[in-house]
């Protein structure tokens, strides 16, 4: 690695603090559009993260499909389903075994990634940033097969939700 | 840029507060929101890997991953969306621990 903290890693560290402060957010917010919030800024962070990494295509297409798309539609359904009556609980029983699980299985990963030797390019200098056309070779060429695919599973998923979620016929 | 197991590490905290989520909250919409994290920290550990193995390794199937990630957690939240907005219609409640109609 280079000698002493370059400036992107000082970008990194704050964009990292802010996407886990965030993500810390989503779960234990007390208003559920809170959470939905803390959400989008926990999605930009990622974002800032994969431009760190210069691979600004992914980072563009979750600012796009991520960051508006998707919590559009959790907002409106956030919205849809709000209990009227009564205030709700916003954690179940078992609160205390979940934050200890997930401890436990921070502390595995950890410790998996850190007794790993890693076998990365010997100064971060050396890494070549990936190009956009790098990109769109790899997925028209090798992968446009699932590229296909994945597109007839999207409109089939889009249309199901669309009949999930429209009245039946003989409701009114 | 940052060494690589920096960025693992911050990839392993964002998929246990994922987790977390996942198993401490009612409502079934902030449940999808924890996945959605645990997705997140998914494709940036992939990329992560991508970025600093091309040189190496030359290939990039990690960035093309986590595109097709993306796709599909639209897919999927649509889908589960739908089924949200349903359930709420049936039983006026988005709470996870309320629905128990496939219980027996």
């Amino acid at each position: 690695m280079e000698d002493g903290v370059t400036a992107t890693q000082v970008v990194f560290w704050i964009l990292a603090v802010v996407m886990l402060v965030s993500a810390i957010g989503v779960v234990t917010a007390g208003n559920i559009v809170y959470a939905a919030l803390f959400f989008i800024a926990a999605l930009a962070g990622v974002a800032g993260i994969y431009l760190i990494l210069t691979v600004e295509f992914i980072a563009l297409v979750q600012l796009l499909v991520y960051g508006s798309a998707v919590v559009i539609l959790i907002l409106f359904a956030l919205m849809l389903t709000r209990a009227r009556e009564r205030p709700q609980a916003l954690f179940g029983r078992s609160r205390p075994i979940g934050i200890a699980a997930s401890l436990g299985l921070l502390a595995a990963l950890i410790g998996g990634i850190v007794a790993t030797t890693w076998t990365t390019p010997a100064t971060t200098s050396a890494i070549q940033p990936v190009g956009l056309q790098t990109i769109g070779d790899a997925i028209f060429t090798i992968w446009i097969v699932p590229f296909i695919i994945v597109g007839v599973l999207l409109s089939i998923a889009l249309d199901g939700a669309i009949m999930l979620a429209s009245p039946d016929e003989d409701d009114n | 840029m940052p060494p690589l197991d920096h960025i693992l590490i911050v990839n392993a905290v964002l998929f246990a507060i994922g987790v977390m989520g996942v198993l401490t909250r009612r409502n079934a919409v902030l449940i999808l929101l924890s996945v959605e994290l645990m997705l997140n920290a998914v494709s940036l550990n992939m990329v992560a890997f991508a970025v600093y193995g091309h040189v190496d390794f030359g290939n990039i199937t990690g960035i093309v991953f986590a595109f097709f990630i993306i796709v599909i957690a639209a897919a999927e939240v649509a889908l589960a969306l739908g089924i949200v907005v349903r359930t709420f219609r049936n039983r006026a409640t988005a709470n996870v621990d309320e629905v128990n109609l496939l219980k027996w």
